[in-house]
């Protein structure tokens, strides 16, 4: 992920080690090439062209479907998340800065509340609980927004008319260019073999 | 038409499924006579020697040590009900395979009501032995007096017969339906059990909350706490969800249910165990936290008296164990997908509820009488006696009942999820 795929409008004005770097194929209409998108139209033949994909050694590439298809995360190799760890150890970390805060405030300025004992553990659960779960929820999302790349304002793929059934009643592969093993003829020749109603080329706008 | 003959079909489709043969979802016959008999030959040992430590050492101290496993497992048997009624209720696809081993719990309910029986019989002919407000004159205390329209012997003993009567007929009305349907496959007995938990649930609530209120909450007649149904409920929530666990591990161990309790049941069993010791803990120290600040003399005295005689060991002690242990333990999601893990945690929290009840009950026996607050040893011997009994005599009846009943719901018809179940994730 760039900051150009994040902000596609703040491209013209990215010093030139945030850009994408130059596309190495070119389209049709001579614009540079996003990806190849293959489309089918039920899901058994999806499934078998994400496992095709997946064995193929592809990262950079999605699979679309108009519904959930379950357990197609095998199918396309996804890997466990790390993400609750981020959650855990920012988690933790938020309770230990709640319990922190709250032993360095009453250890400079002690307030004696309604007679309880300035030394009573009680007083300090709620705020470490608090603290924790909300530096916990600000990680959480923040991490998954940064390992999913959302939210991203625009995709080549948007302006591609077929595309639209992906929420109908077609199913796609699309794999990126900037995938390293990604190659104009032979990545379309794979999509092609596994039974594709269509395959096209997609081009950077 | 046709959808009938759909579902006939699904009915066959899983009656030939490899998993369904009959030597994998029956307890050879015998396999566990030899086990249960042990059990119940040590509860009636143990009860026996908690009778005789009655007449000879302490009739008040009898009471409570039994009390301490009588809730115990009555929490046990209550979340099994809960649970059964809340998976109708929502249509939890995935407990088809584990529904029965809760019904089993549910259906436990009749000994605990004898073992409770047993406690209102004492209470009455003692004149109040640990109730003591029965035995307190209203006109002399204010406290006693304004409760005396709900803390009478006669409404006490009408209430009694009412958790038992809403019990009964809950626990046995939705075990009938599933055994009658294990037989003829009728599925409106499924869409039957669904309504009655709809209205189960919310009777079962209230019944449960006054049961604890009746039972443990006015052990101190002084002391109220909104929090103390709810306090009462999670120990049935996590208590049962453990034993179901730990059952259902031991079955996998003698190599039944194989391919229908899959370690993907036991991974949301997990959960369930994992966000009930949160919920425990959430509301135990809610509870003590509010009632703390508040500082108002008959709620204190509660958690003055377990806060001496060496009672704030075993309060640091659940804290420990009942929360932090089991928290940490239960985050990590290959311990909650590995058979002997999940056993192994799930006897350690069915430890700690038998724990929590012991701190809940067992410091009313000395309460006022500090002096005496360290019973010696024999104290100690009648306490372990009292609560090996009363489990002893209700895992030896619960091992028995499962061997008598297939071990899954054979044709409840959300059978083909709970067989293909997956946690996607």
């Amino acid at each position: 992920m760039s900051v150009a795929d994040y902000f596609p409008m703040l491209k013209p004005f990215l010093p030139s080690g945030l850009q994408d770097p130059p596309a190495r194929f070119t389209g049709p209409t001579g614009k540079p090439v996003h990806g190849i998108l293959a489309q089918y139209s039920a899901v058994d033949p999806v499934w078998n062209a994400g496992e095709t994909v997946r064995d193929a050694g592809f990262t950079a590439w999605d699979l679309h479907s108009p519904f959930p298809i379950h357990g197609v995360e095998d199918a396309m190799g996804f890997k466990r998340t790390k993400l609750p760890y981020i959650s855990a150890a920012v988690g933790l970390t938020g309770a230990g800065l709640g319990f922190l805060m709250q032993w360095w405030m009453s250890g400079n300025y002690e307030i004696v509340v309604q007679g309880k004992p300035p030394t009573a553990w009680e007083p300090y659960v709620p705020i470490i609980f608090e603290s924790g779960v909300l530096l916990c929820a600000f990680a959480t999302l923040g991490a998954m927004f940064a390992m999913n790349g959302l939210p991203r304002l625009h995709y080549p793929l948007y302006s591609h008319e077929p595309f639209l059934a992906s929420s109908d009643d077609k199913f796609f592969v699309y794999i990126e260019a900037k995938d390293e093993k990604f190659d104009l003829v032979r990545t379309r020749e794979l999509l092609e073999s596994t039974g594709a109603d269509r395959v096209d080329v997609i081009e950077d706008e | 038409m046709s959808q009938i003959d759909a579902y006939q079909r699904q009915l066959e489709a899983v009656a030939r499924h490899p998993a369904m043969s009959d030597d994998n979802i029956h307890v050879r016959k015998g396999a566990l006579d030899a086990p249960s008999n042990v059990l119940i030959v040590l509860g009636i040992v143990g009860l026996l020697a908690t009778g005789a430590l009655a007449m000879i050492f302490n009739v008040k101290h009898a009471l409570a040590a039994y009390e301490v496993g009588v809730f115990t497992v009555t929490a046990f048997s209550l979340g099994g009900m809960f649970w059964t009624m809340v998976f109708y209720l929502v249509n939890a696809g995935w407990t088809g395979t584990i529904r029965r081993q809760l019904e089993n719990l549910m259906m436990m309910l009749p000994v605990c009501l004898a073992m409770i029986a047993v406690i209102v019989v004492v209470e009455l002919a003692s004149g109040g032995v640990l109730l003591s407000w029965m035995g307190i004159d209203p006109a002399t205390d204010h406290l006693l007096d304004v409760k005396k329209g709900f803390l009478n012997e006669p409404f006490f003993v009408v209430r009694f017969f009412i958790y038992a009567g809403l019990w009964m007929f809950l626990a046995t009305s939705l075990w009938r339906n599933s055994i009658h349907q294990d037989a003829t496959g009728d599925r409106m007995l499924t869409r039957k059990s669904r309504f009655m938990s709809a209205w189960g649930l919310p009777v079962f609530a209230l019944s449960l909350a006054f049961f604890a209120f009746d039972f443990l909450m006015a052990m101190d007649y002084r002391f109220f706490s909104t929090m103390w149904g709810v306090y009462f409920f999670a120990s049935c929530a996590l208590g049962s969800i453990a034993v179901t666990l730990l059952i259902l591990c031991i079955l996998r161990s003698l190599g039944l249910l194989t391919g229908l309790v899959t370690k993907e049941h036991t991974h949301d069993l997990g959960k369930l165990l994992f966000g009930f010791t949160v919920f425990w803990a959430y509301i135990a120290f809610s509870q003590y936290f509010l009632i703390w600040y508040s500082n108002i003399p008959e709620e204190t005295a509660w958690y003055v008296n377990r806060k001496v005689g060496g009672w704030e060991n075993v309060a640091t002690l659940l804290v420990i164990g009942h929360f932090i242990i089991p928290f940490l333990i239960l985050l990590f999601r290959d311990i909650k997908r590995n058979v002997a893990g999940a056993a192994i945690l799930a006897a350690w929290i069915i430890l700690m509820i038998v724990l929590d009840f012991l701190w809940i009950v067992r410091p009313m026996v000395y309460v006022g009488d500090m002096l005496d607050a360290n019973p010696g040893p024999t104290g100690w011997i009648l306490d372990i006696a009292a609560i090996v009994g009363v489990l002893g005599i209700w895992f030896g009846f619960l091992l028995k009942r499962i061997a008598r009943e297939p071990l899954v719901a054979k044709n409840d018809p959300r059978m083909p999820e709970a067989l293909g179940h997956r946690n996607y994730v």
